[in-house]
Order: C-alpha cells, then structure tokens, then sequence
C-alpha cells in the first residue's frame, strides 16, 4: 500500500476487537482507538480518518453526556453523518436488536457482529471501506 | 369497594408484578448472553488472527494474553451464574459442606495472577497482594471456610476493581484485623456516589456512573459476594471516599484459627 489509510476504532473495550486491530496494522493501515465517542468525535475533527469502526453500548464522554450509554453509537452515527455526511462508518458490536441493525443498513451502514463476522471478512470489509476498492465480497 | 372488585383489583396487581418479574428476567437473560458472547468472539477473532502469518511473533503474544484473560472472564462469569442458581435454590446448606482450612494469603496470590492479564490489558493496571500485613493478622494461622465460595466472592471484588480502577492505577489486596479477620480490595477510580453506597450489594444494581463508564455488567458481582459473607457469618463492608473505594470481606473471630 503507498498510501496509508487510518482507521478510528470506538469500543470502550478495546481488547474485544484487538485481533481485528491487530490484523489491521500488520495490513499497513494506520490505526487509532478512541474508548468513548467524545474522545473519537475529536479525532474526527482533526480529520483523515478513512473509516471509523464504531461499538454501540460504551461511554458517550462529555460531548454526549445526555445519551444512554446502551445507545451511544447509534447517536455517535447519527452525529456523525449530520456533520460529516460522506465519511465511511462500520458498526462493530454484539448488540442483537434486528430493527436498529435494519436501521443502520437503510443507511448503508456495515454492521458486523464482533466475534461472529469471520475475522477475514471483516479485515475484507474494513480494507475496502477505506481503500475505496471493490473486494470480492 | 365490592369483594368481587376488591379480588380484581388484587388480581390485576398480580398481573403487573409478574409481568415485571417477567420483563426482568427477559433483560438478565439478555445481559447474560452479551456477557457470554462478547469473551467468547474475542476468543474466536484471536484464535483466526493467531493463523494468520503475516502476525509477528510479539503481536501474537499480546492476542495469547487476550484468549487467557478473556477466558479468565468466561470461567468467572460461569461460575457467577451456577453460584447464583444454587442459592436461588436455596441449596445454601448443601455448599457449606466442603468447609476447610485455608491460607487467604494464598488464596489471594491465585486469584491475583488469575487476573493480572486482564488487569494489564485494560490500560496497565497491576494487582498487588501486600503479603506483610496477611503475615501480620494471621501469624500462621488459617481460615476456616468453604473455599470456593470465598474464591468467588474475591474474585467479584478483583474483577470490579479491574474494570473500574483507573489506568495505570494500582490495586491493592490486604489482610486486615478487627473483631475478626478480612480481607480487603483497594482500588483508586470511579467515585461511587451516596445513592449508589446504599444500593450497591443488591441484586441487579449497577451504580448509575458505572454503568455510564462501563454500560455491560451482570451486576450480580457485590449481591453475590455479600450472600457468601452471609453464609459465613461475616460481611462485606464498603469504605468509599472520592475516587478511593476499598470493599472488605470480614469474617468473625471463629473462623480464624
């Protein structure tokens, strides 16, 4: 890769994704993990961020002190796509609430199960999001 | 009001409770099932990433800690819910059976390595057993109790202490004299609020600003800590000031000897 993508990752607990991470760099992506939406909101304003790889349940930190922890990342998107409308978002969780993931797909929004998309899946996925080119899936 | 109305109207309360009861445990079977699913795909993604090759061999170090901790996690969330169902069965009896001697110094020490990784996996926190001040309550002698039970109910306090410690933060385990003998957990983070000190060792209560800082959580950890102090005749006690909070599992005086 000549090009270096980054990729933001948002989980309060980063140890559940850190295999997805991990494979991440060793690919040549540059990555950055942010544990509450607010600390990652602020990276987003600095910009160059390829894709942001978002949990759903975590902390909001002061800049969505008013959102239910359990919805965070839903606000955190909808934030998001409001000021940033073209910026590449995957949704990263184990929450199984099927009319909010039908939500986010009508926004076309990836949503991958951690731990349960196949790893190579999601490396694919994440790879095409930032790099802009098609894979095979 | 009627008998006739009186008997609805206690049949509709009846109604609201159990369908309370009802939507409490559909939310507990949903908590539990996250708390199970997340460990076992961190498990699953480490395990695919360790086939990769292209992984250098100090990256695949640090996906090794990961499966250990994370099955760490399991096993104590595991043995969570079998200690929960067996004392909702009331089969408090049955498990004191197994009583014996044990060293808590040690008993601490195990636990401890148990959850090192995990501590220094979420943000370089470290355990330490003070082994001078078991040394110095018990001078030799033991503790008579059902071990596994004890081992749960520390474990719950290590384990909180580890998701709620500050990073790079350190953890302190002691022994600690009084009227008996205990055996407490120090840790430096989240404040835990008045409202919540009142609420904390209930079941299915996680302080409001933990579940704001950490939204998944059983919060069955301190409940069932406090019920195997219970059975042992001893307490667990909460000292919390600022962001210091030190829980303690004491046990009378006849239990040590």
């Amino acid at each position: 890769m000549n090009q270096t993508f980054r990729i933001l990752f948002v989980d309060d607990e980063p140890w559940l994704s850190e295999a997805l991470r991990i494979s991440m760099e060793c690919r040549g992506f540059d990555c950055i993990s942010k544990t509450n939406a607010s600390a990652a909101w602020q990276i987003l304003e600095k910009g160059n961020v390829d894709v942001v790889v978002t949990d759903i349940m975590m902390p909001g930190g002061d800049l969505f002190d008013d959102v239910n922890s359990e919805e965070t990342g839903f606000e955190f998107i909808r934030r998001i796509r409001q000021r940033w409308p073209r910026q590449s978002i995957i949704c990263l969780s184990v929450i199984a609430d099927t009319s909010k993931i039908e939500a986010l797909k009508k926004k076309s929004i990836l949503y991958l199960r951690k731990g349960e998309t196949p790893l190579a899946t999601a490396i694919k996925l994440i790879e095409s999001k930032a790099t802009g080119k098609t894979s095979f899936y | 009001m009627t008998e006739i109305e009186q008997l609805k109207h206690e049949v509709e309360l009846l109604k609201k409770q159990l369908d309370e009861s009802k939507r409490m445990s559909r939310v507990y079977l949903q908590n539990v099932a996250h708390q199970l699913t997340a460990p076992l795909g961190a498990i699953k993604w480490s395990i695919e990433a360790l086939k990769d090759e292209s992984i250098p061999v100090h990256r695949r170090g640090n996906l090794l800690r990961s499966v250990y901790s994370q099955a760490t996690i399991l096993v104590h969330l595991i043995k969570n819910f079998a200690l929960m169902s067996n004392l909702e069965a009331d089969e408090q009896l049955g498990q004191m059976r197994n009583q014996e001697d044990i060293d808590p110094m040690l008993l601490a020490i195990n636990l401890t390595n148990d959850f090192q990784p995990q501590a220094a996996e979420q943000g370089n926190k470290k355990i330490e057993v003070d082994d001078f001040s078991f040394k110095t309550v018990l001078a030799g002698r033991k503790l008579k109790a059902e071990k596994n039970l004890i081992a749960q109910a520390l474990s719950n306090l290590l384990e909180n202490a580890v998701k709620y410690a500050d990073e790079d933060s350190r953890i302190f385990v002691r022994g600690e004299s009084g009227d008996g003998f205990g055996i407490s957990v120090t840790s430096i983070g989240l404040p835990i609020t008045e409202v919540d000190k009142k609420r904390i060792f209930e079941r299915g209560e996680r302080g409001a600003t933990a579940q704001k800082r950490v939204p998944a959580g059983t919060g069955i950890g301190l409940y069932l800590a406090s019920r195997v102090m219970r059975l042992h005749e001893g307490t667990i006690t909460l000292d919390a000031n600022g962001k210091k909070s030190q829980f303690t599992l004491n046990f009378p005086k006849n239990r040590i000897k």
